[in-house]
């Protein structure tokens, strides 16, 4: 709902500010907000910052006891295999998703837009409706359709057109592909909704002189509508990169990052490491590093979606 | 009172278009019919037509098959769709059973209070801060505004990842504090997290509403208070509904937060559903039903008032 809040403003752009009238009085109504911004979000990520460099463990830690130890927790991550298996997964899984949702997203902002369609009001309300989920709600239910123990559906789908069934949150490769399916189910409505509005500004005129001059389908795609939409999908694509990179509950609920710890995204690394294994300093450098790349991906935001405007308009 | 009655009626007329569409595509199919046999379009037009819309159909529903799925599984009954035939239920052997298993036999009564015991305070905290900075921000210039505006819409983007990295040092600075497994701290939290997304949403709104209201009431001489009280809040309506949700949902929907700083008798609903998932004897028939109980306030709510928030969030982006 954020993205898509987010996406309509973008679309419609900013407007000026109008101001009544001036003075420091009114910081005392922003205060409050500001106060609980800061101590709930912002002081947590500075004392993160400072455990990063501690050998925090609950029992030190919830005594007060922790030692500062300098770099030893980055030296630490920095030579270990997990921490580079962990960056490495989560970019990978960044690049399939966010390559999937593109496909998926015009894929089907091109059926449901296709001009011999009748009803394509009422599909396209439909293909929306995953919106309406909570999130929670619908990786669970995916987790469960995935399920092996218990006859899950998919598993269930495969016996029936004669395949063998998958142990699918048991399997790496297999596990990583079920992430990718759900985040892309997941994400589906925000490209749709991005994707269809830029479909419907290509200006008919040019997809007419396109078939003049012989242009076959394919060809007016890759010369026609592909240079049309490619703004709007690139901006999609970078906040709905950011969400890729920042998954946390979909490795978690399906299989906790298994098997074996291989599929464990950044989040899910640090957050289990400190966690699952009561290394809170070494979880918390894990999460310092993380930091680094969704703050990179915040400017990027910022700078690409232009998201700041409006702030300075008096 | 207003805002009520808006939505009743657009819940109406949608009601009415719905219940009519079958008629509406009936008469289409009708006019199809009559289009072939006077020639305007040929047979093989009206063949297109139909692969194309049954074709774009069938896309449809295979993307919606989940939902289909825990719709489907949660009628099932217990026995049902632990054999290895078929996707499909029999209509014939749809029950309630497992919704009744779940309202009076699970946790999810529990859960449920847990849940409102955090939702509640989440949304009058989240309210009580985010309204007046939203019009201090929107309607007063002050030393540090730009900055504030600036650090919010870059927390907007990121806030949920945020929230995770910094979990170990919200859970130490709570577990120093012996303010674990307690709901009102996380209502605290939960409206911390809501602050930067939602003053910026309500400021944006706030900014589509002339200031030429509040001159005509400067000069008649009201005071500042009412000005806030009789024009601002009641134009802000639809923005506050929207905020309303947000912050409703930043604490209903919240998983992980929950999971890590309660304990299992004060667990929310989604990691009460979280808990069931992983449970291999719950059959899929009462672990759907537990789902769609946990889901239904959010989409119903998200239905009644769609069309309202998209309202609030055009004007809120302001056209033009």
């Amino acid at each position: 709902m954020t993205l898509l809040a987010t996406a309509v403003e973008r679309v419609r752009g900013f407007g000026s500010v109008p101001l009544v009238e001036r003075g420091d009085a009114p910081l005392a109504l922003v205060l409050p907000g500001l106060f609980l911004f800061s101590a709930f979000l912002l002081f947590p990520l500075l004392y993160l910052f400072y455990l990063s460099f501690t050998d925090a463990a609950p029992q030190t830690l919830f005594a007060g006891e922790q030692q500062f130890i300098g770099f030893e927790n980055y030296v630490n991550l920095l030579t270990t295999w997990r921490f580079w298996n962990s960056l490495g997964v989560t970019w990978l899984f960044l690049v399939t998703s966010v390559l999937l949702k593109i496909a998926v997203g015009i894929g089907m902002a091109l059926v449901l837009d296709h001009h011999l369609v009748r009803g394509k009001r009422l599909l396209r309300a439909m293909v929306i409706v995953p919106l309406a989920l909570p999130p929670i709600f619908v990786i669970a239910v995916w987790r469960g359709m995935f399920s092996t123990a218990r006859y899950g559906v998919i598993n269930q789908a495969m016996i029936a057109v004669g395949l063998e069934p998958v142990a699918w949150l048991q399997r790496r490769w297999m596990a990583f592909l079920a992430y990718n399916v759900t985040e892309v189910w997941l994400a589906t409505p925000f490209m749709f909704i991005i994707i269809v509005s830029a479909l419907q500004s290509v200006p008919e005129e040019l997809h007419d002189a396109a078939k003049v001059d012989g242009a076959g389908y394919l060809s007016r795609f890759v010369h026609v509508t592909l240079p049309s939409i490619k703004r709007p999908v690139w901006f999609a694509s970078i906040l709905t990169a950011a969400a890729s990179f920042q998954q946390f509950l979909i490795p978690f609920v399906f299989n906790q990052g298994g098997p074996a710890r291989r599929n464990e995204l950044i989040l899910v690394h640090g957050y289990r490491e400190a966690f699952a294994f009561n290394e809170y300093g070494q979880g918390a450098a894990i999460m310092i590093m993380a930091l680094l790349f969704i703050g990179a991906f915040m400017w990027l935001n910022v700078k690409k979606g232009r998201l700041a405007e409006g702030i300075h308009n008096q | 009172m207003s805002a009520g009655s808006r939505i009743a009626e657009r819940v109406q007329s949608d009601a009415v278009r719905v219940v009519r569409s079958p008629a509406r595509a009936y008469r289409g199919v009708l006019f199809a019919i009559d289009d072939v046999r006077e020639g305007r379009t040929t047979p093989k037009e009206l063949l297109a037509y139909l692969l194309a819309t049954v074709a774009a159909t069938c896309v449809v529903f295979l993307y919606l098959f989940p939902v289909y799925w825990v719709l489907t599984a949660s009628l099932s009954g217990d026995a049902a769709l632990l054999s290895t035939d078929g996707i499909g239920v029999d209509p014939n052997e749809f029950s309630l059973d497992a919704y009744s298993w779940v309202l009076f036999e699970s946790r999810f009564v529990g859960y449920l209070g847990n849940s409102v015991r955090v939702v509640i305070p989440t949304m009058l905290i989240a309210f009580s801060v985010i309204v007046p900075a939203s019009y201090a921000l929107s309607r007063r210039a002050f030393l540090g505004r730009t900055k504030i505006l600036y650090m919010y819409v870059l927390f907007t983007q990121v806030g949920a990842g945020l929230g995770i990295a910094g979990l170990i040092a919200i859970y130490a600075m709570f577990a120093h504090a012996g303010l674990t497994n307690n709901h009102l701290v996380l209502a605290f939290l939960y409206a911390a997290m809501a602050v930067p997304f939602n003053t910026w949403l309500l400021k944006t709104y706030m900014d589509s509403i002339p200031v030429s209201y509040e001159e005509a009431a400067l000069i008649d001489g009201a005071p500042r208070w009412r000005i806030i009280w009789e024009i601002i809040i009641p134009l802000s309506k639809p923005g506050l509904a929207v905020i309303l949700i947000f912050t409703f949902l930043a604490g209903w929907n919240e998983f992980i937060i929950a999971q890590t700083v309660l304990r299992p008798e004060n667990y929310t609903l989604p990691v009460g559903l979280y808990m069931l998932v992983g449970e291999f004897s719950t059959p899929w028939a009462r672990f759907s039903a537990f789902a769609l109980l946990f889901a239904s306030p959010v989409v119903i709510l998200y239905f009644l008032a769609q069309r309202y928030v998209e309202s609030g969030l055009s004007f809120g982006g302001m056209e033009g």
